[in-house]
């Protein structure tokens, strides 16, 4: 089973394509990332800190579903889902 | 070839670099480099061919090191940043400090929350040096409120000097393998024991080369109670502090730089403690000639009222020029020079975002 990673623009210069979409294998949206790492790692050092957590001013979507209303990483993935990687609105 | 002036300054919205001929007239500014995104640390490496490295403390995306190898007409990215192991359960906040170390490529890097990390290929990798990031008092520092930060990482031989807000000055004498705090001397007016092992919320430690063991550190002062504690002076390696206060107008501020030519010659910028801001709005650089003995109060071309910025711990810095003078940033975003040695103020530049550090070299 696969799903789609859209990569922001400000990150699609670490990705050696510049491509905007990675398809990954993945249940979970933690799998997803564990993904993102191995493939990409410093897109996913940008995208979560060395906890593990995503960093405080990215927010991870499951198509348009928000993974903190879900269960965070844990959310679990169908067939097709696509995860967006979004820089929150914050900042001044 | 003839030579120039670089200045870095570190801003909350990315980092400038300043260029003018040795005169020191005029400043040409370039950047923002990292651009939108806060430098809280700038090193100008002068060993062999200059580069300049830079913090850039990403919000969104997280640490990146920014490093340039023409006099910071353009920046590149390191391939990583300092980081934490996975197991260790903290993750990087920012970076307060980039040093060089003993080799051509060899960096120091003091982040937050407060530890060290070293790298021997011009910051393309890094190590953590467990020797103080697992120090047994690590986990009982407590951040500031600019965070809990290592903002000073002073080397002289084997020994390595260690500026922590809130943890005080820790010392290692085996080349930065083991640290101890060393904080005899060294107040603190947040906690009951006014004069404790570990915790002090020290700004800044200065040093020069020519007079080995001493050291200067802007302590958090401005307690009424606890009068002193902020400016201190130590002869032994910082094993031991005494207080060099006396004769300023406030105890309280965050820079503290040394002349280049003159160990007895240090510079501080006192602060309101309630405000962080010039005292009755009028700023002035303090200048002690004694090491510390006596303070002579230098302000010319500064405002003489309502002007109350702040200079933060790592804002000020001094050329090495014959006559050298000295730079410092202001949150409001002011760039100023103080000729001859801070005889003479004038604003070089007086609409850049807020800034956090100045570097200054002859290169």
């Amino acid at each position: 089973m696969t799903v789609t990673i859209q990569i922001p623009a400000t990150l699609r210069a670490y990705c050696h394509a510049a491509t905007a979409e990675l398809i990954v294998p993945a249940a979970t949206v933690r799998d997803a990332l564990e993904q993102l790492e191995q493939s990409h790692p410093t897109v996913y050092q940008s995208v979560c800190d060395e906890t593990g957590a995503v960093r405080r001013h990215i927010h991870v979507f499951v198509n348009n579903a928000f993974i903190h209303d879900r269960d965070g990483l844990d959310t679990a993935l169908a067939a097709g889902d696509v995860l967006s990687i979004m820089p929150a609105v914050s900042g001044g | 070839m003839t030579k120039r002036i670089i200045l870095c300054i570190g801003t909350k919205k990315g980092l400038f670099v300043a260029e003018a001929s040795k005169a020191r007239r005029k400043f040409e500014l370039r950047g923002p480099f990292g651009s939108g995104v806060a430098v809280y640390a700038a090193l100008i490496d002068m060993r062999g061919t200059p580069r300049i490295f830079a913090s850039s403390c990403n919000a969104f995306f997280g640490m990146k090191v920014l490093h340039s190898t023409d006099l910071g007409k353009k920046f590149k990215e390191t391939n990583s940043a300092p980081a934490f192991p996975k197991d260790d359960g903290r993750a990087l906040a920012n970076i307060w400090s980039l040093e060089a170390g003993d080799n051509k490529k060899d960096l120091w890097c003091g982040a937050e929350p407060a530890s060290l990390f070293r790298s021997s290929d011009g910051g393309d990798s890094w190590e953590m040096v467990p020797g103080i990031s697992n120090h047994e008092h690590a986990r009982q520092w407590q951040p500031g409120n600019g965070g809990l930060c290592m903002h000073t990482i002073l080397r002289d031989g084997n020994r390595v000097h260690l500026g922590i807000s809130t943890g005080g000055h820790y010392l290692s004498e085996d080349g930065g393998n083991t640290f101890s705090a060393a904080n005899k001397g060294v107040g603190a007016g947040f906690v009951p024991d006014p004069y404790p092992e570990f915790g002090q919320c020290v700004h800044k430690i200065a040093s020069h080369p020519d007079a080995p063991g001493r050291l200067y550190m802007q302590n958090h002062g401005g307690w009424e109670d606890r009068p002193g504690i902020g400016v201190l002076r130590s002869d032994d390696h910082g094993h031991t502090w005494r207080s060099i206060a006396e004769g300023l107008p406030s105890d309280f501020g965050f820079p503290i730089v040394v002349h280049p030519h003159d160990p007895d010659t240090v510079y501080v910028m006192p602060h309101e403690p309630m405000t962080r801001a010039c005292p009755g709005g009028s700023p002035a650089v303090w200048r002690s000639e004694s090491g510390g003995e006596s303070w002579s109060r230098l302000a010319k071309g500064f405002p003489k009222k309502e002007s109350f910025f702040t200079v933060l711990r790592d804002a000020m810095d001094i050329d090495d020029l014959k006559s050298p003078a000295l730079y410092f940033g202001t949150t409001t975003g002011q760039l100023w020079i103080g000729r001859d040695g801070g005889e003479q103020w004038s604003c070089l530049f007086d609409s850049l975002p807020p800034i956090n550090c100045v570097k200054i070299a002859v290169v």
